[in-house]
């Protein structure tokens, strides 16, 4: 079967480790970080949740919420269909609260506050009902494959059903016990180093990072259209570079394009040594094209990839290439009409995901 | 070309069985997996009974043929236990079973063994066999694992929307057939017990100290369970390419938001409304062809009366047979969804409605009563299965016989 379908990305709202939450800025100035440890730039949370809804969220929450509200006001979408999110750890500040009272008191006088804040699907509720919006409702929750899952779940949605609205969001936290705990799977670097010089480093792990993202999604273009997703693909843990390209190529094929047809690679490269090398071999091989790359702005995390995807419709949107993530002397064409994401996560998740320009 | 979704095999372990012929002695005889807590070690092991498999996590080990000191948890062993026999009893081949996608749905994960050497694994001093379980409080640590193990790696998903979860993995493995992305899903959910769940829903206070009584005008909370339960769900024409005889059709589904409150069911239970009536819609037929539904039924006071209002006003008066079987299993949260479905496909196959333990005294609020007593005999053409879960999710299956 043939597919002709696009699906548009009609506006989008993202708190991250950089000024990201308003359009002051396209990454022109951005925030170093000397610790490993990238953390959320937060906006007045009272310009997008009201007080007493405000007083009991979490941190996170409150980012994600304000994170879908700025979306929503961006795509100026007053129907809201469904809610999808993506996360790969959760609210791991509150899991980890909660596990500490748990373990601490002997399971005595236990409050239910960090319980019901831990639960992976919080965030889709809240946003559900913050707008009280009793669609399709759902939350995907594998590693590095949690956004592209979650995107794949409301293209799926939208081939059944073409008159729908989705919204997409991610959420993933940066936590002490995920960075200490997982220190010994060598997820972070040894010793610290700025996150701006990230892609210099030659040792393996990399810096932690957060943030909330959300997309306005659907099969039918709006006035707010920034561009649209063609497709997408995931590969689990691939044994070689021509396991990844084979997978690129048929990403490209069956969309009827070939690799000229992309302008800009957004790379998922993270500073790891190890994790980086497939992914570095394919990107060698296409050193024509303009290659971008973010994880030094975004610190590596589960749902990184919907940052690429921010910046990629970003770039579209301005036709534009901000100085902070390029990285190589190629130039992009005057007209940037197609981006190829091409994400990994820990070396096991890799994602491909294709944006064309909309005009 | 058909649109039509086919359950070809399925497996189910639970607090009342290790497989599901196991399971189905257990509810044709009544008997219930509720008792104090022996295996997982906490201080409520008294205080909170729950369902709980009385298998240690070797035992658990050896019965699913992985050898320990690899990392498994006790979670990811009880899904491989019933994925293998749901493999089984579709009989897929080692080529089929790699062509395939693997949906699974937690809500703890690997957090049971996260609680259990947190003080260690914090400890950058420490070492030991306590490192193999270093990335088990991920929830998509336990699929990926799965996936590694039956060499799966075509299509990996992890689904977690608490209590409706594994009623949305099995949802979205029959989306990826109808858009063709695969021809055949394993798909279900996984869930073991832990300190974190047990002492979240006791310091929620939904936790029924006694046996659990779904519907009932008495019952007080619920019971927590442990279990993992998935289904082999294939297109038309894969099932009959492979000479494969269906146990049922997924006939149709929905997925809905109460967008009501965080953790509770809406009194008016119009999320579980949706859920039903768009699972019926979808599958083309009229509420009053249901022939039976296997309730959500927790036995919290919330979600009883809005999951039997819902009934009652989309059944108008002609409510079907129903009954909760987490009288039996308890709620195994993000595994409930497919081991009910498990059970529904058992009640298909022999023409059975296992009666809803517990039940004396109807609810005052409610006109409708739950079955109380094994039905034989039964011609259950369509199966209506009901998951609702925290942050307002709710869906249901639907079920058709072939």
């Amino acid at each position: 079967m043939k597919k002709i379908r696009r699906y548009y990305v009609n506006g989008s709202g993202i708190i991250s480790p950089q000024r990201t939450f308003d359009d002051q800025q396209f990454l022109e100035t951005v925030q170093e970080y000397n610790t490993n440890v990238l953390t959320c730039i937060t906006p007045d949370f009272k310009t997008y949740i009201n007080p007493i809804q405000l007083r009991r969220l979490s941190r996170m929450l409150r980012i994600g919420l304000s994170a879908a509200t700025i979306c929503m006001r961006n795509a100026n979408t007053p129907k809201i269909d469904g809610v999808i999110v993506g996360t790969g750890y959760g609210f791991l500040v509150d899991t980890a609260k909660f596990l500490e009272e748990v373990l601490g008191q002997d399971e005595k006088h236990v409050a239910p506050t960090h319980f019901m804040q831990s639960t992976y699907n919080a965030l889709a509720g809240l946003v559900a009902l913050s707008i009280k919006c009793m669609g399709y409702n759902n939350t995907h929750v594998n590693r590095g494959f949690a956004f592209e899952t979650a995107l794949h779940d409301a293209m799926m949605q939208l081939n059944e059903n073409d008159a729908l609205n989705f919204l997409i969001g991610t959420f993933d936290e940066s936590d002490t016990i995920q960075y200490v705990i997982n220190s010994r799977a060598k997820h972070y670097k040894k010793e610290f180093i700025s996150n701006l010089n990230l892609f210099e480093s030659t040792t393996e792990g990399t810096i932690q990072g957060e943030g909330s993202a959300f997309f306005s999604f659907s099969a039918t273009p709006t006035e707010t259209t920034r561009c649209s997703l063609v497709d997408l693909r995931m590969l689990f843990k691939p044994e070689s570079e021509d396991e990844l390209n084979a997978s690129i190529t048929e990403l490209l094929s069956a969309n009827d394009f070939l690799i000229d047809d992309i302008d800009v690679i957004i790379s998922g490269e993270s500073g790891d040594v190890v994790h980086d090398k497939l992914i570095n071999a394919v990107c060698q091989k296409l050193n024509a094209i303009p290659k971008v790359r973010f994880k030094h702005l975004s610190g590596e995390f589960c749902t990184a990839s919907s940052f690429a995807f921010w910046l990629g419709i970003s770039i579209l949107k301005n036709q534009k290439i901000p100085e902070s993530v390029k990285s190589n002397a190629k130039d992009a064409p005057s007209s940037i009409r197609r981006i190829l994401i091409l994400n990994q996560y820990m070396g096991r998740n890799y994602t491909m995901m294709l944006l064309e320009n909309y005009s | 070309m058909s649109n039509r979704i086919f359950i070809t095999g399925f497996g189910v372990i639970t607090s009342v069985g290790k497989n599901a012929s196991e399971n189905f002695d257990s509810l044709i005889h009544e008997r219930s997996g509720f008792g104090a807590l022996e295996i997982l070690q906490t201080a409520h092991h008294h205080t909170l009974p729950a369902c709980e498999i009385k298998l240690q996590d070797n035992e658990l080990f050896s019965l699913a043929g992985i050898k320990s000191g690899f990392g498994f948890t006790r979670a990811t062993t009880l899904g491989l236990l019933a994925a293998k026999e749901a493999i089984q009893s579709a009989g897929l081949t080692d080529q089929e079973i790699q062509n395939s996608g693997l949906i699974s749905a937690t809500s703890a994960g690997g957090i049971r063994e996260l609680e259990r050497y947190y003080s260690e694994l914090k400890d950058l001093n420490q070492h030991g066999v306590f490192e193999e379980f270093v990335d088990t409080g991920n929830p998509g640590e336990h699929t990926e694992r799965m996936a590694e193990y039956l060499n799966i790696k075509k299509y990996i998903g992890t689904i977690s929307t608490a209590c409706s979860s594994s009623a949305n993995a099995i949802m979205l493995g029959a989306q990826l057939i109808k858009n063709k992305i695969v021809d055949r899903v394993i798909c279900g959910g996984a869930e073991a017990l832990s300190k974190f769940t047990i002492n979240g829903f006791n310091a929620l206070m939904i936790l029924d100290t006694q046996h659990c009584r779904p519907f009932d005008a008495t019952r007080k909370g619920l019971n927590l369970g442990e279990g993992a339960a998935y289904v082999v769900l294939e297109s038309e024409e894969t099932a009959i390419r492979a000479g494969r005889k269906p146990f049922a059709e997924l006939l149709g589904y929905a997925n809905a938001n109460d967008a009501f409150h965080q953790t509770a069911s809406s009194p008016d239970g119009m999320g579980a409304y949706q859920a039903m009536y768009g699972a019926i819609k979808s599958g083309g037929i009229n509420p009053n062809q249901i022939d039976y539904i296997n309730a959500h039924g927790t036995a919290t006071e919330n979600n009883d009366l809005s999951e039997g209002l819902a009934m009652q006003k989309l059944f108008d008066g002609r409510v079907p047979a129903f009954s909760s079987t987490k009288s039996y299993t308890g709620h195994t949260l993000a595994a409930a969804g497919s081991v009910e479905a498990a059970y529904c496909l058992m009640s298909m196959k022999h023409g059975f409605i296992f009666p809803n333990l517990n039940f004396k005294i109807p609810m005052e609020e409610l006109s409708i009563q739950p079955e109380v007593t094994l039905q034989k005999g039964k011609n259950l053409k369509y199966v209506l299965s009901n998951s609702f879960g925290f942050g307002g999710n709710t869906s249901s299956l639907l079920f058709g016989a072939v």
